[in-house]
């Protein structure tokens, strides 16, 4: 029998704010132990959690770019269990109301849209860390991360395979970026997903029993995690028993899913309204002004630049996976009217610095006027193509203080239209190589190419490849 | 509903308690005394009203995004029944 995968996620993204989500430590990353906590995120008792205002607002950015509803009124509700890492004995989430409902996010899947829906969005607040293997019988706990501020966003069952989980994570991911919500950065925990599997037979209108497989902090690791248990349940189903629905770990050294809660109790999480944290009541034109200062989403910016600025749809989805090269082309485009040329640039040479050097776009010493300067070089024919990317662009980079021009006049880049100087390379390049002369008035014209070659040889780049041209066809007649 | 001793004996798990068999017998009892009283409570019409889940109107109790209030890891750790200095120390626990 054919069978179907079908996986609904639960992606828990955590939010770049600077405190945590109900009381005001700091949650900056790799911090030593313990040192990012307070009476409150240590569960003491007599302390009071209040909601941190940016949270609710990325929450309801993220509703607006997956048009999804927002619950005007939200409440926060307790999820109990034990644990060593969640000092208060519950989790403070949202269950009941929670503050967006529905909405959905295109993926492309091996070129093709697809619409995953979403059920819905809850805010709700982390756990801290555990360490188990340093001494045993021990477990060591670090409470910096207890109450970092996540939004948990739960799918449909609306995917088929472990591509089209990566599609959405990865789209999940750029979208965050975008908004300016996350960093998405899946290993440092920034983005985690638990995933809902169960299969069914192609074509069937029902659904599987389904095992949640938790905390996969990596696309490599939720892809094998996928692939394994669909085949564990197809193997189950097929020797006739039953898929029980539970929990499970993917450890991926071994590449296993093995249940992660043995006591079906533990499931018991019995949720009710947290009675420290009232209501929250949100206004239309509250909405309405976070939806005015909304970043522009991915999609919206990847059209901008194939109809406004006329890019290739290749060049254009290579600028817009991450938000910083979009907003740095959008800017750059401000300084210069050859927009093909500015894309060009980035891609083959400030998009690999940025990449060998470690660091961001915003840190190049170049100002989008000098790179424009750069462009302008080219485009009007002072500087080589060839030169102006083998050497001008890291001898500006060697020095920014100087201008491009002048970098390329020290330097001896400047392409020569000295029309003698022309003539002398060109008589080179003719003289030394009397056959392919002969051969190219027999009729072989596509040497034209090769004596082109040689004058930028002998010329060393600094010949104008268009003079050139005509010269040659001129003196070979 | 009916209080048993299977019932007493997940709810000793899930709160993580251990009691005594004279202890679950006081608690049987208890419970059975509250359950019976919601019984009653649940006999009434609410129809029209509102669940009363707040006790005051209070709404958004929020605070802006600033760091504030935190207190160091000597402070943090000083109740803990156990701890390193660095990290609270509890047994091992992996499975939940």
């Amino acid at each position: 029998m054919t069978y179907e995968t079908v996986i609904g996620l639960e992606i828990h993204v955590q939010l770049s704010t600077q405190s945590k989500a109900f009381c005001s430590d700091s949650i900056q990353f790799g911090s030593a132990p313990n040192t990012q906590v307070s009476a409150i995120s240590l569960g003491h008792p007599g302390t009071l959690p209040r909601l941190n205002k940016q949270q609710l607002d990325y929450a309801i950015r993220l509703a607006l770019a997956l048009g999804s509803k927002i619950n005007l009124r939200n409440t926060f509700d307790r999820k109990n269990y034990f644990y060593a890492d969640l000092p208060k004995g519950y989790q403070i989430t949202q269950d009941a109301q929670p503050v967006c409902v529905g909405g959905e996010i295109e993926v492309i899947v091996e070129g093709k849209p697809k619409k995953i829906r979403i059920h819905h969005i809850h805010m709700e607040e982390d756990a801290g860390k555990s360490m188990h293997d340093s001494d045993d019988p021990y477990s060591y706990i670090d409470l910096n991360r207890a109450g970092t501020p996540l939004l948990e966003i739960v799918t449909e069952p609306d995917l088929r395979s472990a591509a089209e989980v990566d599609a959405l994570m990865t789209t999940m991911r750029q979208l965050v970026r975008y908004l300016n919500i996350s960093d998405g950065n899946m290993q440092e925990g920034s983005m985690r997903c638990d995933c809902n599997v169960s299969i069914r037979p192609l074509g069937a209108d029902y659904y599987g029993n389904r095992c949640e497989v938790k905390n996969l902090n990596s696309m490599r690791y939720a892809r094998k995690a996928i692939q394994y248990e669909v085949q564990r349940q197809i193997k189950i189903v097929e020797a006739g028993g039953t898929v029980a629905q539970q929990t499970l770990n993917f450890d991926p050294s071994t590449g296993v899913t093995t249940p992660l809660r043995s006591k079906e109790d533990a499931h018991d999480y019995r949720y009710f309204p947290e009675p420290d944290l009232p209501p929250v009541v949100l206004t239309e034109a509250q909405v309405a002004a976070i939806k005015k200062e909304m970043p522009d989403l991915p999609k919206e910016v990847r059209q901008q630049l194939v109809t406004e600025y006329q890019l290739s749809e290749y060049n254009a989805d290579l600028l817009t996976v991450e938000p910083e090269p979009a907003r740095f082309f959008l800017a750059l485009a401000k300084a210069t009217t050859s927009y093909d040329a500015a894309a060009n640039l980035m891609i083959n040479k400030i998009l690999p610095w940025s990449k060998e050097e470690g660091k961001p776009l915003t840190a190049l010493p170049l100002s989008y006027a000098q790179l424009a300067e750069f462009i302008a070089l080219i485009e009007e024919g002072k500087v080589s193509n060839s030169i102006a990317y083998q050497e001008l662009f890291s001898a500006m980079l060697n020095a920014p203080e100087q201008s491009a021009a002048n970098l390329a006049q020290v330097n001896n880049w400047l392409q020569s239209d000295d029309e003698d100087e022309m003539s002398n390379w060109v008589e080179t390049a003719i003289t030394d190589f009397p056959d392919k002369v002969k051969a190219y008035q027999s009729g072989k014209k596509g040497l034209i190419g090769f004596f082109m070659g040689e004058v930028m040889k002998v010329s060393k780049g600094k010949a104008d490849p268009k003079k050139v041209n005509q010269l040659l066809r001129e003196r070979l007649g | 509903m009916k209080i048993d001793d299977q019932l007493i004996s997940r709810l000793e798990n899930l709160a993580r308690l251990q009691l005594s068999a004279t202890e679950k017998e006081g608690l049987k009892t208890d419970l059975t005394n509250i359950l019976g009283m919601v019984e009653k409570l649940q006999k009434l019409d609410v129809e029209d009203v509102e669940p009363l889940v707040y006790l005051n109107e209070a709404v958004n109790r929020q605070r802006e995004d600033v760091i504030n209030n935190q207190v160091d890891r000597e402070a943090a750790l000083r109740n803990a029944p156990d701890q390193d200095g660095t990290f609270f120390r509890v047994p091992k626990v992996i499975d939940l």
